[in-house]
């Protein structure tokens, strides 16, 4: 089924089309890679669905109801069921990896519930699987800040994972990673594809190409190709965009 | 994949009581606790009478300006709001304890004196002699509305938290909800502060414009006490709110809220997609400051005896923050010290106790300077010791990595 329908959506930053009538369907479970050249419009693109940017026109449609995602707050979407991984690497540096994990925890997230909040076996369970899944165990009790750049891309999809969404957006996950790592960055977000929709923006063809899933080709804010990657590798449009006319 | 194999991780215990997790606050209360004993035990009014009625109060005064100061550290280090206006709600509880003390004492004294008549007087006369007498100084002799509850002591201690309260929940939900952050909220919260100063500084309304409430160290119920009894009473009062304002916001701040606002100290757009209504956490912490604030302003102004608009206005907040920066932000110790210790040094360098400095050339008389010392010290502390006095305790207890 469709989990997430972008329609019909425009976005003008002072006279610029960044996102021209862009219409992307995703499915849950699925795994896409959007791919594109630089000023495509693909961070944009996550910007819209999280609610950072509100688009000029179109219509965002989310889960079973088709509610529109346009009219709520970030923190609403993000708690519908939307986690984001940014392409910089975001965590909160003066915290622990366990403080970080446990922010991001599937809980109950207002005030007077935090206030209250206490950690329980299951949570604690929780964050030591996450850690373990995103290699750091060992630095549970560590500040995030003294993480490596690597270490902290882990941390924030063990956070994004902790999250448990229904759609992960994931920005460049593989930025800054060893081989290795990049290898157990493509396992893990094809497992979390398993049960639910994950989005991926990279620019790195041989990591896309480990995904092994369909793939979406933006270019001046919209939709140039779609399909497996030897197909929209294939297309003459996209070659052209890519090396150049 | 690859992975640093450090130091053994500390032990994993995310489910550890909260004092002992925390514990500088037993430290704390355990030290606030010895000194208040050692004030009683010296003080005039109970004691050995080497403490002076006046110091003691100047002492309960320094412990409620370490309440408001912990409030501010709350507010400002550890959420990242940096609100020049949290003396307006210290200063709108005092306004509100002192309508009560200065409307329930007047009308003891005016009961006395009319008792003394033929006729028993009404309460009508006995309402309008408090009235004519309080307003007099302002040309008026009708008693405004706001003072509809003023002989009420437990109406007026309401208006102690629900003033400071509502008006920060209002201001709050405005601000916040519009999403002004930074700079430009501090100078919200300065043109609250100021407005506010200003509109209390007329006559018309209806706190006795610049003349302030006065004679507040008189408590009704308790005129034929001695002050040097009542110093101690309140100063006692005030190493209690202190303590229990500290263990609420240590605790506060300890868990998983703790963790939630300094994230949105640190990235507030981060927390957001996190899920987290940062607005309403911003708004939580925002008003139970207030709060805390008020309750403090409650309990300062009966000791200083007099209140008036000049406590509120924006420099008095200003003070505020530069002690919490001075005595180390984000640590609630650290705000208590930078409060006690400049507030203190402010009274000995302003009050004369201190012996002016004869440069030959130039004399440096404390009163004109200590403004340029506070300044300079500031300056000193941002760009040479961020942490603030407070942050010599890292080097004590240095926790090994």
């Amino acid at each position: 089924m469709t989990l997430l329908e972008v329609s019909g959506v425009s976005v003008t930053f002072d006279g610029f089309r960044a996102i021209n009538n862009l219409s992307i369907a995703i499915g849950e479970p699925e795994l896409r890679a959007v791919i594109g050249p630089n000023g495509a419009g693909k961070t944009t693109f996550m910007d819209i669905v999280t609610g950072k940017t509100r688009p000029d026109t179109g219509r965002v449609l989310w889960g079973e109801l088709s509610v529109d995602l346009v009219k709520m707050s970030e923190s609403q979407i993000a708690k519908a069921g939307i986690g984001r991984k940014f392409q910089k690497p975001t965590v909160f540096e003066d915290q622990t990896v366990r403080a970080n994990l446990s922010m991001a925890l599937k809980n109950k997230r207002g005030p007077f519930a935090v206030l209250a909040w206490k950690a329980t076996a299951a949570d604690n369970q929780r964050i030591v699987e996450l850690a373990d899944e995103v290699g750091l165990t060992e630095r549970l009790e560590h500040r995030a800040g003294d993480l490596s750049h690597g270490q902290k891309q882990w941390l924030e999809i063990g956070m994004l994972l902790a999250q448990d969404p229904r759609l992960l957006l994931v920005d460049e996950p593989a930025a800054g990673m060893t081989p290795a790592e990049r290898e157990h960055t493509t396992d893990l977000l094809k497992r979390a594809a398993q049960t639910r929709a994950v989005v991926v923006i990279e620019h790195d063809m041989e990591f896309i190409r480990r995904l092994d899933c369909r793939v979406t080709v933006l270019h001046e804010g919209s939709v140039l190709a779609e399909g497996s990657l030897d197909h929209v590798t294939k297309n003459q449009q996209v070659i052209d965009v890519y090396l150049g006319r | 994949m690859t992975m640093e194999t450090t130091a053994a991780p500390q032990a994993a215990t995310p489910n550890r009581s909260f004092l002992r997790d925390n514990p500088s606050v037993m430290w704390f209360i355990g030290l606030l606790g010895v000194f208040t004993v050692i004030v009683t035990v010296l003080s005039e009014g109970m004691g050995a009478g080497v403490i002076s009625t006046n110091l003691v109060k100047i002492l309960g005064m320094t412990l409620c300006l370490c309440l408001i100061a912990i409030a501010m550290d709350v507010v400002w280090g550890y959420c990242g709001i940096l609100s020049l206006g949290h003396f307006a709600f210290f200063g709108l509880g005092g306004y509100a304890i002192g309508m009560w003390l200065m409307y329930a004492r007047t009308e003891i004294v005016i009961r006395d004196n009319l008792a003394q008549g033929a006729i028993p007087a009404t309460e009508q006369e006995v309402a309008e002699a408090v009235a004519s007498q309080i307003f007099g100084v302002v040309g008026s002799s009708d008693l405004p509305l706001i003072w509809t509850f003023a002989g009420s002591l437990p109406a007026q201690l309401a208006l102690v938290v629900l003033v400071p309260g509502l008006l920060a929940l209002l201001f709050g939900w405005l601000a916040f909800r519009s999403r002004v952050t930074g700079v430009y909220l501090s100078i919200l919260t300065q043109a609250m502060t100021l407005a506010l100063s200003l509109y209390l500084f007329q006559n018309d309304t209806g706190l006795r414009g610049n003349n302030g409430l006065s004679g507040l160290q008189n408590i009704p119920g308790a005129l034929d006490v001695p002050q040097a009894i009542i110093s101690v009473w309140f100063f006692w009062a005030s190493a209690v709110a202190l303590g229990l304002g500290y263990l609420l916001f240590a605790w506060v701040v300890s868990g998983k809220f703790g963790s939630v606002i300094r994230a949105i100290r640190d990235n507030e757009a981060r927390v957001r997609f996190l899920g987290y209504n940062v607005d309403g956490y911003k708004l939580f912490v925002f008003t139970i400051t207030a709060v805390v604030a008020g309750i403090a302003g409650a309990l300062y102004y009966p000791q200083a005896g007099i209140i008036n608009p000049a406590e509120i206005a924006p420099i008095a907040s200003i003070y505020l923050a530069v002690w919490v920066a001075i005595g180390g932000r984000g640590r609630l110790y650290g705000a208590v010290i930078g409060a006690a210790f400049v507030s203190l040094l402010s009274s000995w360098l302003t009050g004369g106790g201190a012996p002016n400095v004869d440069l030959g050339l130039f004399r440096i008389v404390w009163t004109d300077w200590w403004l340029v010392l506070l300044g300079l010290g500031f300056v000193a502390v941002t760009l040479f010791f961020p942490k603030g006095i407070g942050g010599l305790f890292d080097y004590l207890v240095r926790k090994k990595p």
